[in-house]
C-alpha cells in the first residue's frame, strides 16, 4: 500500500478495492513458500511408503529420502529409478515455479515500473508450478496404473486407493491457480499504465528484502519446530501417519500427572535437574572468588600463566572431558598405574563406575571445565574498578582483606547479579552432553537430568509424544522463569537481562 | 592491564609478614589447579607417545618411555577415523567461513534504522536465543527438512547464530556513522558499503566469532549423535571418539573391521585398546590446543562484548 502512495506524486491514488487483489497476490505467494517446508502438503509423496515427514523440499533434492521405504519395490519392479526422478524432475520445477513467484513478490515492493515487470515472474512462475505439478500426476498416473495392473500395490501403494488425483497436488494447483489469477488481476486492474523511467525501490524494502535470507534461515530452523508440538497431542510410533484416528487431544499430559511410573520418573529426573542445578548455584560465588584471589598475587605473570592454563579446559567438548576422566580415572588410567607401579599397591578399580557422590563429582567437573572461563569477566571487571578506590581506602587505614570485601566484591556484584538471574532462568536446563557421556548403567538414575530424559525417551526408546509434551512443559516453565528473572533484575537493578 | 593495576595497589603498601604467608598459599593454590588443568592432557600426551608395552603395564606415569609416534600414523591410515576428521575438518571450515558472513552481513543490516520493521525482525532473532521448541520437535524438523545423514546438517542451521548477530551488531554501532554517511554520499550502496568499509573494520569481532564459530564446530557432537544415526561415514570426530570411548571389546578388531580388513599389519600394531582411545582423544584434543594462543587474544573482548548486548 504505502509502496503504491509513495510512487510518483502524478500517479493517481489506487483505490483500496484495487489493492485488494494485490495484497491476496502477496499472501498467497508467502503461503506457496511457506508449503514447501511443511510436510503435510508435500505433493511429492504420492506413495505411502515415501518419507511422511520429508516436505517438498526434501522430495525435489533427496533421492535418498523418497527410496529409504522403497528398495524392494524398485527391486522387485513395482517401479523403476526413473519413476523416481520423474517425480523429483517435477518437484523441482515445481520449486522453481515457486521461486518464480517469490521473485515478483519480493520485485512488488519496488517502484510501479518494477512492479509491472515483477509481474511477469509469478505469471510464468505459477504456470511452471502448474507444469510441475502435470509431471508428478502423470508419473503418479503411470505408476498407479502399473501397480494395479500388475498387483503389486503391496510395494509401492499409491496415495488415492481409487487412482484420483492426490488431495495435495490439488492443493498445490488451487495455489497456482490462485497466482495466475491474482497476477493477471494486478497487472490488468491494479497498476496504473503511467511509470517511472527506472526500476528503483525504497530504502527501506531494499534492505528489508537483504535481511529476508537470514529470516527465513531463522524461520525454518527456529520457528518452525514448534510445529513439531502437534506430536503432542497424537498417539504416535515414527512411520505413522498423524490423522484424527490416533488424535488424543491433551491425554499424553494427563499421562505425565497420572501415569504412576511416568509420574515416578519425572519426579526423579526433575530432583536430579533441581540438584545439578542448585549445586551450580550454590557454587556461582566460585569464580569470583578466582578472579579475586588471583588479583591479590602481585605476579602479573603468573596470573597470565594461571589465566592461560586454566582457561583451557572450557574449550574442550564434554566428550574430551569425559576422555579425560577416562585416562585418569578408570581400571588402566592415571590413578590405578599410579597407586599400582609407584606406590606398589596394585588395584584396578574403575572409579567411573561407581555412583557415590555422583552428582558432586558431576559438579567437580563442572567446576574444572568451566571456573577459570568464568572468572575471566570477573577479572576484567576488576581492571575496571576506579584504583582511586583503592588509594583511598589505604590512606584510611584498610587492610587488604577490607579493600577486597568492600571495594573489589561490591564493584563485581552487579555482575554477579546477572549471572545468577541468568542461571536461574536455566535451572531446568542443565544440557543433556556432559551427563549423557558420563553416564553408564550403575550412575544412570542419579544423573539423569531433564534434557538427558527427553533425549532418552524421545530419541532413545521413540517415545516421541512424551518426550514432547516434557520438552513443550519444559520450554514454557523456562520462558517463565526468563521473565521472571528479568522482572526481579528490572526491580532490584532498573535493568533487563535479556 | 589487570595485572598492572594489581601491581600498583599491592605494591604500594608495606607487606606485612602475614601478606607473604597470605601471598604464599595464594600461589600454592593457584599452580596446584593449574596443574590439575594441564596434567590430563600431557599424561594423554606422554602415553600415545611411549612403547606401547610400556603403555600397557600403566608404566608411563610422568614421563614418556621409547618415545616414537607410530600411533598416530597407524591410526589415520587403518580405521574410519581419517573419515571422521574429514568430515569434521571441513564443517569446520565450511560452517565457520559461512556462519561468519551471515552474521557479519545480519549484524550489518539490523543496525539499519530504515529497514521495514527492523525491530521486529531484530526482537525475532534475540528471541531465539532464549526459546527452542525442545529436542524431539527440532528433530522432527530437521527430519521434514531432510537434514538428516545430510551433510548440510552440520552447516546451514549454525549460518544464523543469534547471539554473534548481537555481537556484530554492537561493535558495527561503535564505527563512526560518518564513515558509511561520506561514503552514501559519494554514491556507494548498500553492499558495497559492507564490503569496502564495514568488512574490513569489523575484522576484530569477526575474528573473534569465527574462532568461537571454529571451535563449536569441532566440538559438535549432538547433532552427529542425532542426525546422522545411519551414516556412520558422516560421524564428526567426536562421535567417533565418544564411540569409542564406549567400546569395551577388543578396539583394534572393531576398529580394523571398520576400515573393510585392510591394513592389517598396521591394525595388529594397534590392537592396544588403551593406546588407541588415547590417541583418539589426542587427536581432538591437539587442533584445540593448536588454535588456543590465537583464542586467547580474543578473550575478553568476546566475553566484554558479549556483557553489553542489547
Amino acid at each position: 500500500m504505502q509502496a503504491v502512495t509513495t510512487t510518483k506524486a502524478a500517479a493517481p491514488k489506487p483505490r483500496y478495492g484495487e489493492l485488494i487483489p494485490y495484497w491476496f497476490h502477496r499472501v498467497i505467494i508467502l503461503l506457496a513458500g511457506m508449503m514447501v517446508f511443511f510436510s503435510p502438503v508435500n505433493p511429492g509423496r504420492i506413495l505411502k511408503q515415501i518419507n511422511e515427514n520429508a516436505s517438498l523440499f526434501t522430495t525435489a533434492f533427496s533421492y535418498d529420502n523418497i527410496t529409504t521405504q522403497l528398495k524392494t519395490a524398485i527391486s522387485r519392479g513395482a517401479i523403476t529409478e526413473d519413476n523416481i526422478r520423474a517425480l523429483m524432475l517435477g518437484c523441482i520445477i515445481l520449486l522453481a515455479g515457486i521461486l518464480l513467484c517469490a521473485v515478483g513478490g519480493c520485485m512488488s515492493a519496488g517502484n510501479v515500473r518494477m512492479k509491472k515487470a515483477g509481474m511477469w515472474f509469478p505469471l510464468a512462475g505459477s504456470l511452471a508450478m502448474l507444469g510441475g505439478l502435470y509431471k508428478i500426476w502423470t508419473d503418479y498416473q503411470g505408476i498407479y496404473t502399473f501397480v494395479t495392473e500388475n498387483n503389486k500395490t503391496s510395494r509401492a501403494t499409491p496415495i488415492t486407493p481409487d487412482g484420483s488425483i492426490p488431495g495435495n497436488i490439488l492443493v498445490f494447483a488451487v495455489t497456482a491457480g490462485l497466482i495466475l489469477v491474482s497476477t493477471l488481476l494486478v497487472m490488468i486492474i491494479v497498476l496504473p499504465k503511467e511509470q517511472e523511467e527506472k526500476m528503483e525501490m525504497e530504502e527501506k524494502y531494499k534492505l528489508f528484502l537483504m535481511m529476508l535470507p537470514v529470516l527465513l534461515l531463522t524461520f525454518v530452523f527456529a520457528y518452525l519446530p514448534i510445529y513439531g508440538w502437534r506430536f503432542a497431542f497424537f498417539d504416535y510410533r515414527i512411520g505413522d501417519t498423524l490423522s484424527s484416528e490416533n488424535f488424543v487431544g491433551f491425554e499424553w499430559f494427563r499421562t505425565l500427572v497420572s501415569n504412576e511410573a511416568t509420574r515416578s520418573d519425572l519426579a526423579r529426573v526433575l530432583s536430579n535437574t533441581l540438584i545439578m542445578s542448585g549445586l551450580g548455584i550454590i557454587t556461582s560465588w566460585l569464580p569470583i572468588a578466582f578472579a579475586v584471589l588471583l588479583a591479590e598475587i602481585p605476579s602479573s605473570k603468573f596470573q597470565r600463566f594461571v589465566q592461560t592454563f586454566t582457561t583451557i579446559p572450557n574449550f574442550i567438548s564434554w566428550v574430551l572431558v569425559y576422555a579425560i576422566a577416562y585416562a585418569i580415572f578408570s581400571t588402566d588410567g592415571f590413578i590405578n598405574s599410579f597407586l599400582t607401579n609407584v606406590l606398589n599397591r596394585p588395584t584396578s578399580t574403575d572409579y567411573l563406575a561407581n555412583a557415590d557422590l555422583i552428582k558432586l563429582k558431576m559438579l567437580l567437573w563442572g567446576t574444572w571445565k568451566g571456573v577459570g572461563w568464568s572468572a575471566i569477566i570477573y577479572i576484567a571487571g576488576i581492571a575496571g574498578i576506579d584504583q582511586q578506590l583503592y588509594e583511598a581506602a589505604s590512606v584510611d587505614g584498610a587492610n587488604r582483606y577490607q579493600r577486597m570485601w568492600h571495594i573489589t566484591i561490591p564493584g563485581l556484584l552487579p555482575t554477579y547479579m546477572v549471572m545468577l538471574l541468568m542461571s536461574i532462568a536455566g535451572i531446568l536446563s542443565n544440557g543433556m552432553e556432559q551427563y549423557l557421556v558420563f553416564s553408564n548403567a550403575i550412575n544412570k538414575s542419579a544423573i539423569e537430568v531433564l534434557d538427558l530424559y527427553v533425549y532418552n525417551i524421545g530419541i532413545g526408546s521413540g517415545q516421541i509424544p512424551m518426550s514432547t509434551v516434557v520438552g513443550i512443559t519444559k520450554s514454557l516453565v523456562g520462558v517463565i522463569l526468563l521473565f521472571g528473572a528479568n522482572g526481579i533484575s528490572k526491580m532490584l537493578r532498573g535493568e533487563s537481562i535479556i | 592491564m589487570t595485572a598492572k593495576a594489581n601491581d600498583m595497589h599491592t605494591t604500594r603498601i608495606k607487606k606485612s609478614a602475614g601478606d607473604y604467608v597470605f601471598e604464599i598459599a595464594l600461589i600454592l593454590l593457584f599452580s596446584l589447579f593449574t596443574l590439575l588443568c594441564i596434567f590430563p592432557f600431557y599424561y594423554l600426551f606422554i602415553n600415545t607417545i611411549s612403547d606401547n608395552d610400556a603403555v600397557t603395564s600403566g608404566l608411563v606415569n610422568f614421563y614418556p618411555i621409547g618415545i616414537h609416534f607410530n600411533n598416530y600414523a597407524n591410526l589415520l591410515n587403518a580405521s574410519d577415523l581419517g573419515n571422521a576428521v574429514l568430515v569434521t575438518v571441513a564443517r569446520t571450515v565450511i560452517g565457520t567461513a559461512l556462519m561468519v558472513l551471515t552474521s557479519a552481513w545480519a549484524g550489518y543490516l539490523v543496525t539499519k534504522q530504515k529497514m521495514w520493521k527492523r525491530s521486529l525482525w531484530y526482537r525475532a532473532l534475540v528471541v531465539t536465543m532464549y526459546f527452542n521448541a525442545g529436542l524431539v520437535p527440532w528433530y522432527m524438523n530437521m527430519l521434514m527438512l531432510g537434514l538428516t545423514d545430510n551433510f548440510l546438517a552440520y552447516i546451514i542451521p549454525g549460518m544464523v547464530a543469534p547471539y554473534n548477530i548481537i555481537l556484530v551488531k554492537t561493535y558495527i554501532e561503535s564505527i563512526p556513522a560518518s564513515l558509511e554517511e561520506s561514503a552514501t554520499i559519494d554514491g556507494a550502496t548498500t553492499t558495497k558499503v559492507f564490503l569496502r568499509i564495514i568488512l574490513p573494520l569489523s575484522v576484530p569481532i569477526l575474528a573473534t566469532i569465527a574462532i568461537f564459530g571454529a571451535v563449536g564446530n569441532w566440538n559438535s557432537f549432538q547433532d552427529s549423535l542425532l542426525l546422522m544415526s545411519n551414516s556412520p561415514n558422516l560421524y564428526t570426530l567426536q562421535h567417533r571418539l565418544y564411540i569409542y570411548l564406549n567400546t569395551t571389546s577388543n578396539l583394534g578388531a572393531v576398529m580394523n573391521a571398520g576400515a573393510g580388513g585392510v591394513n592389517t599389519a598396521a591394525a595388529q600394531s594397534l590392537l592396544n585398546t588403551k593406546v588407541i582411545k588415547y590417541t583418539v582423544s589426542m587427536v581432538t584434543i591437539i587442533p584445540i590446543l593448536l588454535v588456543y594462543p590465537f583464542m586467547q587474544r580474543f578473550f575478553v573482548k568476546g566475553i566484554m562484548l558479549g556483557a553489553v548486548k542489547g
